[in-house]
């Protein structure tokens, strides 16, 4: 019984974990211009995003190797300080937008203006992160962020037209007002916030911090194999309810309180204030995670120690780390920059990191002298190898399509 | 590249595919640092070596804060360089184990310098996190080989 709770936790914490700003701002934007029509986009990002959490988890529960090391090990400290480098500013990028997503949440409960509650929400992210016990961060975050399923509520009360909505997701080609080269370019940014690569340094490295062992493998398997994919659905529901709402009305994604618009219509007050202590929980916890990968990308790379299970003092750099990190963001934030179009580039560029990070662990994945008997079977090989071309083709589309589409304007 | 059959389970082990690069860890776990280059026995620099020469072997690690002539190439002098002998080293696996204790080692006063002046100064910085003290995740013996 005990077993199947702890399965239960994982699986609502992955659902929950899945979703962040930049899954919740690129799919409502979508949503709102091209209706379901990218919906395969975010199929084909789950199924990638299992893929190579399910494999970069079983590496660190096999070996107790962490994702960055393996990393700086396979490909030499040349290739790997520029995949730490994109990596790095990338998750800083995306950590900048959590805690502006944070803010910009609690914005819309109190009214006061969310450049104050910046501070404040990094100084939470950072406590918890100083004192908070790591499956506890965990989990509350996840289950909290369980609310988000509100998304999904609201789109069947919103009554709509299933027949339409089904045809947009099988047609998938862009609407008449659209570009071609916009709707290729929002494929590449659904994609690259299904699978940014902060995913995978924190679940390897979260591996490391719980101890995983060979005898947790189902347990991980069991988590990514439904969480992911309940969390991609979450994913749909956001772009479905902004495309039976927005979509007819010409309203266009800026704010979150446009993400958030159908959810009102639909479901009132109560449905939108569990929506928003979603949107908080789910922020927050992925602030928590980038500001954690950030640590454990330095640390791994540079062979310092890591984790959250040592007490800060022994692992005095990674946390120094963390806290430059965090006092970057703030002053990111405090410049005034739009926090939505900070997450919008940074799922691009996440796009253009991903490569790099996801062949060493093919490579590890492989190999007997780390993996023993747990080396990857032919089929998993077979898919891993197509989504590296598919990876390879969206991190060279992405700047192209950037520039072509000055940013999806 | 150089092969070295000092290792006492007379294992092949390939220079930069299972030591350069790899994480080096202290006899209680603890990551120390990352291997940077290696230091052979009597290989001088720019001389004829005779054909029936001894094979060179592995005398120490060498690891520093290097990573510039890692990247851009070049030499960086000597004493960049920390020194691991060889002797030091208990076990080459998925990672590299040492038999020495890491707060004995130069190469991580800068671990001591932030933990003494900044972070073990904040309230809470000592503090050991309750139910996280299982087994140290990264030791090798889940290790594959």
């Amino acid at each position: 019984m005990k077993r199947v709770l702890g399965v239960a936790l994982g699986i609502l914490t992955a659902i929950g974990g899945f979703l962040d700003i930049g899954d919740m701002v690129t799919n409502a934007v979508v949503g709102s211009r091209f209706g379901l029509s990218l919906g395969w986009v975010v199929v084909v990002g789950v199924i990638g995003i299992c893929v190579f959490a399910q494999m970069s988890g079983r590496v660190a529960a096999v070996s107790g190797r962490a994702t960055f090391e393996l990393i700086r090990e396979r490909l030499g400290p040349r290739v790997a300080v520029l995949n730490l480098g994109a990596s790095f500013m990338i998750n800083l990028m995306t950590l900048t937008a959590e805690i502006g997503g944070v803010a910009l949440a609690l914005q819309l409960v109190s009214s006061v203006s969310y450049l104050l509650w910046v501070p404040f929400a990094a100084l939470a992210v950072w406590l918890v992160i100083w004192r908070v016990k790591f499956s506890v961060m965990e989990n509350v975050a996840g289950l909290v962020g369980l609310c988000l399923i509100g998304f999904a509520v609201a789109l069947f009360l919103l009554q709509p037209d299933w027949g339409e909505l089904g045809r947009q997701a099988v047609q998938g080609t862009s609407t008449a007002t659209e570009r071609v080269s916009t709707y290729w370019f929002y494929a590449v940014a659904l994609f690259g916030a299904a699978m940014t690569p902060y995913e995978v340094f924190f679940f390897s490295s979260g591996a490391v911090e719980e101890g995983w062992t060979v005898k947790d493998l189902t347990r991980s398997r069991a988590n990514v194999l439904v969480g992911f994919p309940l969390g991609g659905l979450l994913s749909l529901a956001i772009a479905g309810c902004a495309a039976v709402v927005l979509l007819p009305q010409l309203i266009s994604v800026t704010a979150l309180s446009e993400v958030t618009l159908p959810v009102a219509l639909a479901g009132g007050k109560v449905l939108l204030a569990l929506i928003i202590l979603g949107i908080v929980a789910a922020t927050a916890g992925a602030a928590l995670e980038t500001t954690l990968s950030a640590g454990y990308t330095i640390a791994q790379f540079l062979g310092w120690p890591w984790g959250k299970f040592r007490p800060p003092a022994q692992a005095a750099r990674f946390h120094l780390l963390m806290i430059i990190c965090l006092i970057v963001g703030i002053g990111i934030l405090m410049t005034g920059v739009d926090p939505i179009q900070v997450t919008e580039i940074s799922v691009v560029f996440s796009a253009v990191a991903l490569p790099l990070t996801y062949l060493p662990i093919l490579i590890v994945a492989n190999d007997p002298e780390y993996m023993g008997e747990h080396v990857n079977g032919q089929p998993l090989n077979g898919i891993a190898l197509i989504y590296l071309v598919i990876i390879l083709a969206a991190a060279l589309a992405a700047i192209p399509l950037l520039i072509m589409t000055g940013a999806g304007q | 590249v150089t092969r070295d059959t000092e290792n006492e389970v007379a294992r092949w082990l390939d220079a930069q595919l299972h030591l350069l690069d790899r994480q080096v860890l202290d006899v209680n776990g603890v990551p120390m640092a990352v291997v940077d280059d290696l230091e052979l026995s009597g290989v001088p620099a720019g001389e004829e070596i005779p054909i029936d020469t001894p094979p060179p072997v592995i005398t120490a690690l060498l690891s520093g804060p290097v990573l510039a002539t890692r990247i851009f190439g070049g030499r960086p002098p000597d004493s960049r360089m920390e020194r691991t002998p060889w002797a030091a080293v208990e076990e080459v696996g998925v990672v590299v184990k040492l038999a020495v204790r890491q707060e004995t080692s130069d190469l991580t006063w800068t671990e001591r310098w932030v933990r003494d002046h900044i972070i073990g100064r904040i309230p809470g910085g000592r503090h050991i996190p309750e139910g996280e003290q299982h087994d140290n995740p990264q030791n090798d013996e889940r290790g594959g080989s």
